[in-house]
């Protein structure tokens, strides 16, 4: 099932100049807070000129669509789903 | 079977790879979401049961699901099947990345479509270490810096053609070379419409002239498979079928165009024509990003009994704005004859030259026009496509989603 919705969220986001790598670890959304266990994918997208980055991402059994804009550097939870047909 | 006229196979090394990304949409949905690894899921233009798919899973081609099939036949083969509508933004940045890394192995990379790219080794470094080393190399290099769920098929060969087809004889993941040593097994094993651009049609074309198998059209002369072409295509596949290279051309731009299926059918002009000024703007700010105007605009429809009815009108004047195009477009959409419910809407724009050539009219000042319109492109370029719409495309939020073709990456980069 999958659930489109459009709600700020807090997120921490690690950089690790060693790894040259940025991934998400833990995200704050609706009260509850989620560790992020796997990231499938990230990738980036412009919306006129303005830079969005998007994560896929997992934490246990639930699955995250997290934005950032680089403009105001707010991040949106765009979508949850659990895997499994709608 | 006559056989009179004779070229040998082309004994060139194979130079050529062919990477195809293994049910490309559905396998970056994967990756992006590990909860749907190892599931049956399917893209879809729409998840609706009326849904065309665009793309399933490997676990879901091998439950029956193809792709061109409705959700709803998809979703009786495979009831817990996943559909999933279309992300292109995802698609392109994945395209993108393979891009990036294919580049280091060769100067020579050609994309061909969102999910298959042609390199050309001759003379690289790459080529001198060997071609299969090269291939597993990239196969490894695609898992640990694109995603580990991705896997591609790779085909060596002479010219294109060969490629492509050592690239089909193994999926998901396969890595196979045809040469002049196994030409003779790998087209003994394949059917004629197995070979890309053979389909039913010209199977029949072959099978009139005696031709029933592959290796029939390996063997056969070229005044055979002339006959059985009637035109130059007899030629390319004489040359092809031996591994000289004819596919390697770049064509250039002949025409701009979007189409759209409805889905709910509408009957009248009046309101099909918000969705006609969507499809004209898009085609028009893509024509006009490239630098063209155009001189003839075409207009096809395809109705709910799958009637069709399509007209292209020349113009004595080249035109560039989405204004003057959906002008002419709505005119022709009143002339067709039939009033049934459309159920898809094609829109293209031909005979193209250079914008830059602007020739002034006796009765319309082009240079102000020109001016506007390009004051509109830059806004909505800046703030993303329709800030500044016609009036009329008002309410066509929800219609004419971004859509990757198939075979076209033009503008994709």
């Amino acid at each position: 099932m999958i659930q489109k919705i459009s709600a700020p969220i807090s997120v921490q986001l690690v950089y690790d100049h060693r790894r040259h790598s940025v991934a998400p670890r833990r995200l704050l959304w609706d009260g509850r807070e989620y560790p992020v266990t796997q990231v499938g994918l990230h990738h980036t997208f412009r919306e006129g000129r303005t830079l969005f980055h998007i994560y896929s991402l997992t934490s246990d059994s639930l699955f995250f669509r997290i934005r950032l804009d680089t403009d105001t550097l707010f991040w949106t939870l765009e979508e949850i789903a659990d895997g499994l047909s709608n | 079977m006559d056989y009179q006229i004779r070229l040998d196979f082309n004994s060139k090394p194979s130079t050529v790879m062919h990477i195809d990304l293994n049910s490309c949409f559905a396998s970056i949905e994967q990756q992006a979401n590990p909860l749907l690894r190892n599931k049956p899921i399917a893209v879809a233009a729409y998840d609706t049961p009326n849904g065309c798919i665009l793309a399933p899973s490997v676990q879901a081609k091998k439950l029956g699901v193809k792709t061109g099939m409705r959700v709803k036949e998809g979703k009786f083969l495979c009831p817990e099947l996943i559909v999933l509508k279309p992300d292109t933004e995802k698609y392109r940045n994945i395209h993108r990345k393979f891009k990036s890394l294919l580049s280091f192995y060769s100067p020579e990379v050609t994309p061909k479509s969102i999910d298959e790219f042609v390199l050309d080794f001759s003379g690289t470094p790459a080529f001198r270490r060997g071609l299969f080393d090269v291939s597993r190399e990239i196969k490894n290099r695609i898992k640990a810096e694109i995603g580990d769920y991705l896997t591609v098929s790779i085909g060596l060969g002479p010219n294109r053609f060969l490629a492509k087809t050592a690239s089909n004889l193994h999926k998901p993941d396969g890595l196979d070379e045809i040469n002049k040593e196994n030409i003779d097994a790998v087209y003994g094993g394949l059917t004629l419409t197995d070979l890309t651009g053979i389909d039913r049609q010209n199977a029949i074309r072959l099978n009139s002239v005696g031709i029933y198998t592959v290796t029939d059209f390996y063997h056969a002369d070229l005044r055979t498979i002339k006959a059985a072409f009637q035109s130059i295509c007899g030629y390319y596949w004489f040359l092809r079928l031996r591994g000289w290279e004819i596919d390697d051309v770049e064509w250039g731009t002949k025409s701009f165009g979007h189409s759209y299926s409805l889905p709910k059918f509408l009957t009248k002009a009046e309101d099909l024509a918000p969705i006609l000024a969507k499809l004209v703007e898009k085609v028009g700010f893509r024509m006009r990003k490239e630098g063209f105007q155009a001189r003839g605009v075409h207009l096809a429809l395809l109705f709910e009994d799958h009637e069709y009815f399509h007209q292209g009108l020349s113009l004595d004047q080249p035109i560039f704005s989405s204004q003057d195009i959906y002008r002419v477009a709505y005119r022709i959409l009143r002339h067709s004859p039939y009033r049934l419910p459309v159920r898809n809407l094609a829109i293209s724009c031909f005979d193209l030259s250079d914008r830059t050539n602007l020739q002034l009219g006796l009765f319309d000042d082009r240079q102000k026009k020109d001016n506007l319109v390009k004051a509109i492109d830059e806004i909505n370029d800046r703030w993303g496509n329709f800030v500044i719409t016609p009036a009329i495309m008002a309410g066509t939020e929800e219609h004419v989603h971004d859509r990757i073709s198939f075979g076209n990456v033009r503008g994709l980069i």
